[in-house]
């Protein structure tokens, strides 16, 4: 399959559609779910189809090292181009490992002035960030300023902003609530459900739309792949 | 030789400059094996004493593993010292072979660096057991909790502070044992006086919580310990009994400190040593069974059992050859007949002794389990030896292939002869470095695995053989390959008078994932005789030795044979073999062959305000940022960049981080590399390849 093939019929063009346009330069989105639910996958699976749509990425993990996170990001294109049968699989893989962007920082220690930093380094050595994966950064930990801090930075930026945050209540997500506090910041809140077969993506908030879509996207356990549901 | 209950075989491995070779020197001493102490770099001129070679002694680092035996509390201790830096990781690759447990040396300023973590990931590789030694907290910045973390963050080991620092810095001046719960200082001019006293009244408290923490992840292992704990009666062998387990299944590595340097904490460590690490009758050793399809076998450490020893080095010095054996069965008695399970030569088993650096013990006979030094007998490294009543090599090493080569010339004739025993002797002793002649340039070539892997053989050509030689510029090995798959109809035919030549061959050549040349026959029906079919492999396999884009060699590629035509008086073996070589040539241009280049992976640790030139220093070189781990003012940069750019990479970082910053290399993969990359290649070698293959 051809690249804008395969960009073409990503299960992340129903996402944007179910969002009515996706999350959007310059917004924060936060996906919940349980502990080992699947959250980091699904932010990997977002900035893949970043990637594979010419984006930049920068992957900050505050709770993984730099191997570790790149083997994720492997594992997903590898399985996707298989899948999909890839052509050009070995350039393409090579491109979007340039485009990406990984940076580790111990848990607790990044700060918005790190985060701005790291930002300033791309842009001045490869190109500023599309998008921005904050991956082991718990959101229900953060203060209003830095998260704010966050806001400015995407709209600076005119990138994408998507952070984590972990509930205890693994089937039936609810906003914890230290993000409904900061719901003014958020412009998009998704939950990750584990189900039967696979892990379901439901939309908690989207934009300033009252009615919510259902999504028809899902996470695969086996594969880590978002898929149609 | 003493029970094997009471042997221990181990490594000391770390990053360069964490003090190893000083950690070493003073076991040596407190062993009694040595009776002064001299420093890695020291006034006195000396050196230290597992340094031998004169060059480790000037550069102050150590390149070979010398091994050397110990004697601590009624325990015989076998230790090979092993190179820190990563040109050299072979040789830290055979120790560990041969290892069944390994002291981690760390810098308690610097703590856990990138050649620690490239260790870590060999000792892993073979299963090796380790205690962790935090050094050097003498010096400025020491932090042994710091390094302790690290260990569990960066390294994922679930490390636990067997003792707790009295002092830091230029205020260090012992350890608190934690499970026996004394203080421990060391007096008397070279540390060598234990005073054992009561933990001084202001630690008492961080004591007392420490140890808690350490009872905590220690007790994993022992239910015994766990029930003591509950019921307060812990004595001090459940809580050794515990780590021991933890430290053998590799699920927990406890650690020490100390400041070699300063001689503390050295002789708690040799006891942690005889304590924790593993007899070998306690670790698993498996060959393959030669005369059963190469079966993995498992090998008792026993020395009623057959035969099984390994050659895992070899060495050239002042008692001639000289071939470090570990005996994994049996036993090895001098005057004994063994074979070369490689060879099947048969060779007698002259003197053997235990190394002591350069120093020799002569013995009469090594058991199952010890690490020997044998002389006067050919083999190469890696070979295994047996009593012929079993046919077993130990398993392979997992050994590189190099990536950069470099052409030599002796500067006179008396050099010549020397470099010619020289090169001999290195290539038999280690098996990343590569002699050979190019047949066109008729220049000897070495290859290996870096820069200063080289640089340090043709240092070591001059020393110790007098064979001064002129070095070219540094060549990286590229390889070729084909890109598309590409169909060939070929025919052979030559009628020069006499009987003619016929051959032909019908199929296709394609790309082939994770494998240098495979061959597949699918021809139907006879119309190649079946015994021309090996002709035509040979012909094409011919054909992989020289890319005809630059003229390197030409890896991932699969024939498939599928039809053809002979003839009953023209076709023979070599008609068919010029078919296969005709084949190739004619169908390797329309298979857009591309060239591949050596990537490795790079990584520099500096302080962070560094890292944007660190950054751009990559960028230019076409290399490819993996990512950046930022901790505590440091950030550790991983990338992956083409070889061919990285020479005088040193030199670079340096000037542009006012040389605060360190980096390592280890070969990566092989990578395609750009068109303008590749159209400057075949300028330069594309005047290598030449058609004088016409058949």
């Amino acid at each position: 399959m051809k690249r804008r093939f395969l960009n073409a019929r990503s299960p992340l063009r129903l996402l944007e559609k179910g969002l009515h346009g996706g999350l959007g330069p310059g917004n924060l989105g936060v996906v919940i779910a349980g502990h080992g639910v699947g959250k980091t996958s699904f932010l990997v699976g977002v900035a893949v189809d970043e990637l594979l749509r010419d984006g930049r990425v920068l992957h900050v993990s505050c709770s993984h090292p730099v191997t570790h996170v790149r083997a994720h990001y492997d594992v997903v294109f590898e399985e996707l181009a298989q899948q999909k049968h890839l052509e050009n699989v070995a350039a393409i893989h090579r491109e979007i490992d340039r485009h990406r962007s990984i940076r580790v920082y111990p848990p607790n220690t990044l700060t918005p002035e790190k985060l701005r930093d790291a930002v300033k380094l791309e842009a001045e050595t490869g190109g500023a960030p599309t998008l921005i994966v904050l991956e082991g950064l718990d959101l229900t930990t953060q203060s209003r300023g830095d998260v704010e801090d966050l806001r400015s930075l995407a709209r600076e930026l005119e990138a994408e902003i998507w952070l984590e945050a972990t509930c205890d209540h693994e089937r039936q997500v609810t906003v914890p609530d230290g993000v409904a506090a900061l719901d003014g910041e958020l412009s998009v809140i998704l939950a990750l459900e584990p189900g039967d077969e696979a892990v379901r993506l439901r939309a908690l908030k989207d934009h300033d739309n009252p009615n919510l879509s259902d999504l028809h996207v899902a996470l695969d356990p086996s594969t880590l792949l978002l898929v149609r549901s | 030789m003493a029970e094997l209950s009471r042997l221990r075989n181990i490594g000391i491995s770390a990053h360069i400059d964490s003090g190893k070779t000083t950690l070493t020197e003073r076991i040596l001493f407190y062993t009694n094996r040595i009776h002064r102490i001299h420093e890695v770099r020291g006034k006195d001129d000396v050196g230290a004493t597992m340094d031998f070679m004169e060059l480790e002694k000037e550069r102050g680092i150590t390149i070979a593993s010398a091994a050397t035996h110990a004697e601590w509390a009624g325990h015989q201790i076998n230790i090979i010292d092993t190179p820190g830096h990563v040109d050299f990781t072979i040789e830290v690759e055979r120790s560990l072979r041969v290892l069944d447990g390994a002291v981690l040396v760390l810098c308690g300023v610097a703590g856990v660096q990138s050649q620690s973590m490239t260790v870590d990931r060999q000792m892993r590789r073979y299963k090796v057991p380790r205690l962790a030694f935090g050094n050097k907290l003498d010096r400025s910045g020491a932090n042994p909790q710091r390094v302790t973390q690290q260990l569990c963050d960066k390294l994922k080991h679930n490390a636990v502070m067997m003792q707790l620092p009295i002092g830091l810095e230029s205020k260090y001046e012992g350890v608190i044992d934690l499970v026996t719960m004394k203080a421990i200082y060391f007096d008397g001019e070279n540390g060598e006086k234990i005073r054992i006293e009561e933990i001084p009244d202001a630690m008492q408290s961080d004591a007392e919580m420490a140890r808690e923490t350490m009872l905590d992840a220690v007790s994993l292992f022992s239910d015994e310990l766990t029930e003591a704990i509950l019921e307060e009666r812990v004595t001090e062998e459940l809580i050794h009994e515990a780590v021991r387990r933890g430290t053998i299944s590799q699920d927990l590595t406890p650690v020490f400190l100390g400041s070699a340097y300063k001689n503390k904490g050295v002789q708690p460590l040799l006891d942690a040593v005889t304590r924790y690490l593993p007899n070998p009758t306690e670790v698993e050793n498996t060959g393959v069974d030669l005369s059963n399809d190469e079966a993995p076998i498992v090998l008792a450490s026993d020395p009623n059992k057959p035969l099984v020893a390994l050659a895992f080095k070899l060495e050239d010095g002042r008692y001639g050859q000289l071939t470090y054996l570990r005996v994994y069965q049996g036993r090895l008695a001098r005057g004994s007949s063994i074979v070369n399970s490689r060879t099947k030569k048969r060779h007698k088993v002259g003197r053997l002794g235990r190394m002591h650096a350069s120093e020799m013990e002569e013995i009469d006979e090594a058991l199952a389990g010890d690490i020997v030094a044998m002389f006067g007998i050919d083999c190469a490294s890696g070979d295994t030896f047996t009593d012929e009543s079993i046919d077993v090599a130990m398993s392979s090493m997992h050994v590189p292939a190099p990536v950069i080569s470099l052409s030599i010339k002796p500067k006179d004739t008396k050099a010549q002869d020397n470099m010619g025993k020289a090169l001999g002797r290195f290539v038999r002793e280690d098996p990343t470095f590569h002699a050979g002649v190019d047949p066109e340039s008729g220049e000897t070539v070495i290859s290996g695995m870096g820069e200063l892997h080289l640089d340090v053989y043709v240092e070591r050509m001059k020393r110790e053989y007098n064979a001064e030689v002129e070095t070219g510029a540094p060549q990286v090995a590229y390889r070729e390959t084909i890109s598309r798959r590409a169909e060939f109809h070929t025919t052979h035919k030559k009628q020069t008078g006499g009987s003619g030549q016929f051959g032909q061959v019908v199929g296709y050549i394609e790309p082939l994932e994770g494998g240098a040349f495979e061959f597949v026959n699918e021809v139907r029906g006879g119309n190649i005789p079946t015994e021309y079919i090996p002709s035509v492999e040979k012909g094409f396999a011919s054909m992989m030795a020289k890319g005809r884009l630059i003229g390197f060699p030409v890896n991932g590629v699969r024939v498939v044979l599928q039809d053809g035509k002979s003839h009953s008086v023209d076709s023979s073996d070599n008609a068919f073999q010029a078919a296969g070589r005709k084949a190739f040539r004619e169908t390797y241009a329309k298979a857009k062959p591309v060239v591949l280049e050596p990537v490795m992976k790079l990584e520099v640790e500096s302080p962070t305000e560094f890292q944007g030139a660190i950054l751009k220093t990559v960028m230019q070189r076409r290399g490819t940022v993996v990512g950046t781990t930022e901790e505590d003012g440091f950030c550790r940069l991983e990338a992956e960049v083409p070889l061919s750019e990285m020479f005088g990479y040193a030199t670079d970082l340096r000037s542009c981080t006012q040389g605060k910053a360190e980096f390592s290399m280890e070969f990566a993969r092989y990578v395609r590399v750009p068109q303008e990359v590749q159209d400057e290649l075949k300028k330069i070698h594309g005047s290598k390849v030449v058609d004088e293959d016409e058949d």
